[in-house]
């Protein structure tokens, strides 16, 4: 569903991303793991169309950047913005437009009332906290009924309820065949839900594992990733 | 399209919508319409030349020195940044949509058209005071006006394409970064050749602008041209102008968006820096917070208590301004001061060159000085934490302000001074006037936000605090006006206005302490 070939992309002097290569599968949940500044950010918004990059992105066997590509993939940025004067039943029209959607009424419905917002439907974006932010952000980008998803750091503010709640939807995102990509620093967050892990560390790919692999060597995600991010370092030492 | 439509239409509708809700918002807003309505009313019936008619050549030198100030700060911040007509939302909601980017940015486009509104209102501002000294055109008025739309949809365009060719090398940024100084250098040169030779700032001015590369030199001539129809009439520079800006507008868009689709990434930095800005603007801080700071500044902190935040203002201040206090600040109000007074025919003023220099940056004082640095203070928790009375804290939040003031009206009037042949008791009181008119304008801001705080848009809040302050002066003006009048004296009507500021500036202190006693009473 995703495949992204040597992907890099450079800020000036500074190499963000370095000759990455992945791939998720539908019904797969690959987590994007690194600590600050690996750059995963720069990755999941190469991913999303919103940066130049060298290299090859393709959604559903088109390139990212193509319309129909947009049409299939849903994005939750790090940091949510909307429009100050729409409210939150009016961002969702707003999807619903762009995206060509039918009779989205109720699905619009049901996902306010899974994160808590049904009742919040005439808020105006710029009264909304930073939590409901957050779970405004992931109605949008579910509402399409994506069949690839990306979440940058999506627990970010989210209270338990909501965490809660968005982990069965990974479930639930995984199960329906789609392809999900979450990339975050918090380990213990996607622990219960993740098939596939990329470790990344200043730009590069520095691991991929399968849930089975680790589980076979009766390793955890913590220690692996410890253990990788430490071992480059000391390396570099 | 019809989605971005519905964005544009649905975002109007709430605006006006929410205007009802809030009766405070409402009055602003009414306010505001009533004083646009009257600004059109009077640029348009208001007659033409009536008080002076001052030369036309003066008039372009004017129109084109304004352009090319903000062609050249614009530019060169879309150098470093680019440009854009987006918000955030916009780049996650939209971008990331299966909307074409050639429909994203025609949506784009018309949102600029909305943004330019901001600029025409301040050019209706200015078309009084040009209708008084120029012979205007019957049809001036909306040549001012389409040669401010031109330049308002022209310099993101432009930012936009710089910024996509410079970004990809340093090299570039550098190259073009010289370039455009080096045009202000020879600009200025020209200039300052010229006012050796006639002595005369008005028609240096007007002689440096007065060449037909400059009426037809890419997009500032051209643009300088339209503005300056408005009182040559529709003439071969107009015409080449007008051509050259609507072949630019539609080139560069069919460029950005034929040529090259891919512009998400160029207007992602301006855009993001755009967002920080409104923000800031909204809750009230100052944007001071976005210049380039020095890294390389240290020190360590004096003083105990309050006394603290005087020293962490002060490194603050170190690590942002040019040299000491000296910041774009002290240069915008020194040289609008001094050119607003070369401008003015001196026949009419009399001696009172100072006190016209001092009402001119009075007046740039209170368009600075309504986001004043006390404000970020109060929107960060540390303050209301310090061990110490809430009128030191007042005192010492805002002293640096008080200190800056003074570098500045010392700078902008020993210049003035030397340059008017001004006594010393005459710029001393000037100075010592424009620290109280400083510290009316601060305490004011701090009164206002105890009295108005509740006033939930903070646009609305900043024109009540302009126009508490403005109300508040008014006394004083008129006592001023009133010596003048007796005395023909500069020295006592400044010193009577001075008189006035500095009575004024201790009672706003005496009512606005206690801001900072807790959260609630600043907020």
């Amino acid at each position: 569903m995703l495949k992204v070939r040597n992907l890099s992309k450079r800020f000036d002097k500074v190499q963000a991303v370095d000759n990455v290569s992945f791939e998720v599968e539908p019904g797969e949940i690959a987590v994007l793991l690194g600590p600050n500044g690996a750059g995963k950010t720069t990755t999941i918004k190469s991913i999303a169309g919103l940066l130049r990059f060298e290299g090859q992105i393709l959604i559903n066997s088109i390139k990212n950047k193509e319309v129909e590509a947009k049409r299939v993939f849903g994005y939750i940025p790090e940091s949510p913005s909307f429009y100050e004067n729409l409210t939150v039943w009016e961002h969702l029209e707003f999807i619903a437009r762009a995206y060509s959607l039918r009779d989205w009424e109720d699905d619009a419905g049901r996902l306010l009332a899974r994160f808590e917002m049904d009742d919040k439907k005439d808020k105006l974006g710029k009264e909304l906290s930073k939590g409901m932010q957050q779970k405004l952000s992931i109605c949008c980008a579910l509402l399409i009924k994506p069949k690839m998803v990306m979440f940058d750091e999506p627990m970010i503010g989210l209270d338990p309820t909501a965490i809660k709640e968005l982990k069965s939807i990974f479930v639930e995102l995984k199960s329906s065949g789609c392809a999900v990509l979450i990339s975050t620093h918090l380990i213990d967050s996607v622990d219960e839900v993740w098939d596939k892990v990329l470790i990344m560390n200043k730009g590069k790919i520095v691991l991929i594992r399968t849930r089975s692999e680790l589980d076979s060597k009766g390793e955890s995600l913590e220690r692996i990733f410890f253990e990788v991010i430490g071992k480059k370092e000391e390396g570099e030492e | 399209m019809r989605a971005l439509l519905f964005l544009i239409r649905k975002n109007l509708k709430n605006i006006i919508k929410l205007a009802f809700k809030r009766p405070m918002a409402l009055i602003g807003y009414i306010i505001a319409l009533i004083f646009l309505v009257l600004m059109i009313v009077a640029a348009f019936a208001m007659p033409s030349g009536l008080v002076r008619t001052s030369s036309p050549e003066l008039f372009r030198g004017i129109v084109m020195l304004v352009f090319a100030f903000f062609y050249y700060t614009s530019l060169k911040l879309g150098i470093e940044k680019g440009s854009s007509y987006f918000r955030m939302a916009d780049v996650n909601l939209v971008f990331t949509s299966p909307l074409r980017p050639n429909q994203v940015l025609l949506y784009g486009f018309i949102r600029q058209l909305w943004g330019t509104m901001l600029f025409v209102f301040l050019a209706l501002c200015q078309i009084p005071n040009l209708k008084n000294n120029f012979a205007l055109q019957p049809y001036g008025v909306p040549m001012l006006l389409i040669s401010v739309v031109a330049y308002t949809l022209s310099y993101p365009l432009i930012s936009m394409v710089i910024y996509s060719w410079t970004s990809v090398k340093k090299e570039r940024k550098m190259l073009m970064k010289r370039i455009f100084d080096a045009a202000a250098i020879a600009v200025a040169l020209v200039f300052l050749l010229d006012l050796v030779r006639t002595r005369d700032f008005g028609q240096s001015l007007g002689n440096t602008f007065d060449s037909p590369v400059v009426h037809y030199f890419p997009v500032i001539g051209w643009t300088g041209s339209i503005a300056s129809s408005a009182v040559y009439g529709f003439n071969a520079p107009f015409y080449v102008g007008a051509a050259g800006m609507l072949v630019l507008i539609i080139g560069l868009s069919l460029l950005i968006y034929r040529m090259k689709l891919d512009y998400y990434e160029d207007v992602m930095a301006a855009t993001e820096y755009a967002e920080q800005i409104i923000k800031a603007k909204r809750e009230g801080k100052n944007i001071a917070q976005f210049l380039k700071t020095r890294k390389n500044v240290h020190g360590s902190l004096s003083g105990e208590g309050a006394k603290a935040l005087f020293a962490k203002n002060m490194l603050e201040i170190r690590k942002t301004s040019i040299f000491l206090f000296f910041d774009r600040m002290s240069v915008s109000v020194i040289l609008s001061s001094i050119m607003f007074r070369l401008i003015m025919p001196s026949q009419e003023l009399g001696g009172f060159s100072l006190l016209l220099i001092l009402a001119m940056s009075s007046y740039m004082l209170l368009l600075f000085q309504v986001q004043g640095r006390w404000v970020a203070e109060a929107e960060k928790h540390f303050i209301y934490l310090v061990p110490a009375s809430s009128y030191e804290k007042l005192f010492f939040a805002t002293l640096s302000d008080h200190l800056k003031n003074l570098f500045d009206g010392i700078a902008l009037f020993m210049l003035s001074g030397i340059f008017f042949n001004a006594g010393a008791p005459t710029i001393l009181l000037c100075i010592l006037t424009y620290v109280a008119f400083g510290a009316v304008y601060m305490y004011a801001d701090v009164l206002s936000r105890r009295l108005f705080g509740s006033v939930h848009s903070k646009s609305l809040m900043i024109f009540v605090k302009i126009i508490f302050s403005v109300v508040l002066i008014v006394p004083g003006i008129i006592a001023a006006a009133f010596v003048g009048a007796i005395t023909k004296s500069e020295f006592f009507t400044i010193g009577a206005l001075g008189a006035w500021a500095f009575v004024l500036a201790i009672t706003l202190f005496i009512f606005s302490g206690g801001i900072f006693n807790n959260l609630e009473t600043a907020s």
